[in-house]
């Protein structure tokens, strides 16, 4: 379990740097264009063109949205650290607090 | 640019704190957004959710690569979070908001009050439920425990889970002193495993409230990067401050989301 955790904890690291690295873009590329920054996330649909125009928005919302999805990379790994272990039941508890995540996200949206 | 300083000043300190002992520092935000800085409420709960999750995941790297965080004991505990989460909407229909909100701070004090008259740490006992083991700096030893009360644990973290999403207050609060004081998990265990359940449980509102709009990069860019510098700094110094201090912090953190929710209840807009 220890050595999996260390490896988890490697990932949510990385991770983060990935969130703080594209929110500091943006930050700088905000100041750069002289304007304020944005008051709105950009649609995940239209985030590849806004980061190839260089529109600050869009790497703030790409950061963002990484930092959001640490904690369900930290649950999926966790599982795989279970089921590593052979422990069927907390494997099983796991995919259950993940399934409730995902569930969660979709009826949001409803 | 004043602001944008402010909020990273602000978020840093929520950061340290909320990091330290496990509790997020939402509740800390929500207020300074709004009224310091006059951030729409729907703006500012969003925020200081996305607060929550950099707290968390910031934490949890240095937590877990120590051994400290119990993920079969969080995990077990977050289903129960999330179904009581669920079941909100239930009582809120049946109980009114100011009660609760009056009832909360009440809880708040008198769990300060056993915290600080046990002045201390529990002491760890060894079982066979969910054991762990973990290496203490400031102690110079290694802290052997297993899980106690675990029905008892499940239950509250139940009416936890299910109060925490009616009044917006990430459940850390009641977390922690579920675990320490009831299940017998050392102080830096469960601080440890509180900052992982609070992102988990974060994490969804956030993805919500991020398709519809809420979350908005001039707050919350600025808010999130302070809190990742503060969630740097709070886990390294809740490793090394004994547990008898960190103890003393949280109670008057408690006492202070006590006095915040006493005047939410009496109508100051906080």
């Amino acid at each position: 379990m220890d050595a999996i955790e260390r490896m988890v904890s490697r990932v949510l690291g990385a991770g983060i740097a990935i969130a703080v690295v594209f929110m500091l873009a943006g930050v700088v590329l905000g100041i750069a264009s002289g304007e304020a920054l944005p008051d709105h996330v950009v649609a995940f649909g239209s985030l590849a063109s806004g980061l190839s125009e260089l529109d600050p928005a869009a790497y703030l919302s790409l950061g963002l949205l990484v930092l959001v999805a640490t904690p369900f990379v930290r649950v999926t790994g966790s599982i795989a650290a279970f089921a590593l272990e052979r422990e069927r039941r907390y494997v099983l508890l796991t995919a259950v607090v993940l399934v409730v995540m995902c569930a969660g996200v979709l009826l949001g949206k409803a | 640019m004043a602001v944008i300083i402010g909020i990273v000043l602000v978020a840093f300190v929520a950061g340290v704190f909320g990091s330290m002992l496990g509790v997020g520092g939402g509740i800390i935000m929500v207020p300074v957004l709004s009224l310091a800085f006059g951030v729409p409420i729907k703006t500012a709960i969003a925020t200081s959710i996305v607060c929550v999750i950099a707290t968390s995941s910031m934490a949890q790297s240095s937590f877990a690569a120590r051994g400290m965080t119990n993920m079969r004991l969080g995990m077990f505990l977050e289903v129960a979070t999330t179904v009581g989460a669920l079941a909100g909407g239930i009582t809120a229909v049946l109980v009114d908001g100011r009660v609760l909100q009056v009832c909360f701070a009440v809880l708040l004090f008198y769990v300060a009050w056993q915290m600080s008259r046990r002045r201390g740490d529990v002491v760890p006992a060894e079982g066979p439920v969910m054991p762990s083991v973990y290496y203490d700096p400031a102690g110079g030893r290694e802290v052997r425990y297993g899980v106690h009360a675990l029905g008892l644990g499940f239950v509250l973290s139940l009416a936890a889970g299910n109060v925490s999403g009616l009044l917006g207050v990430g459940g850390g609060a009641f977390k922690v002193p579920i675990m320490n004081l009831l299940m017998g998990v050392p102080l830096k265990a469960t601080i440890a495993t509180s900052n992982l359940m609070i992102g988990v449980t974060a994490a969804t509102s956030a993805a919500i409230f991020y398709g519809r709009g809420y979350v908005d990069p001039q707050w919350a860019v600025p808010a999130a990067l302070g809190i990742l510098a503060g969630a740097r700094l709070g886990p390294r110094l809740a490793i090394r401050l004994s547990a008898r201090v960190l103890v003393v912090v949280f109670e008057v953190v408690l006492g202070v989301f006590g006095v915040l929710m006493l005047l939410r209840a009496l109508g100051v807009g906080v």
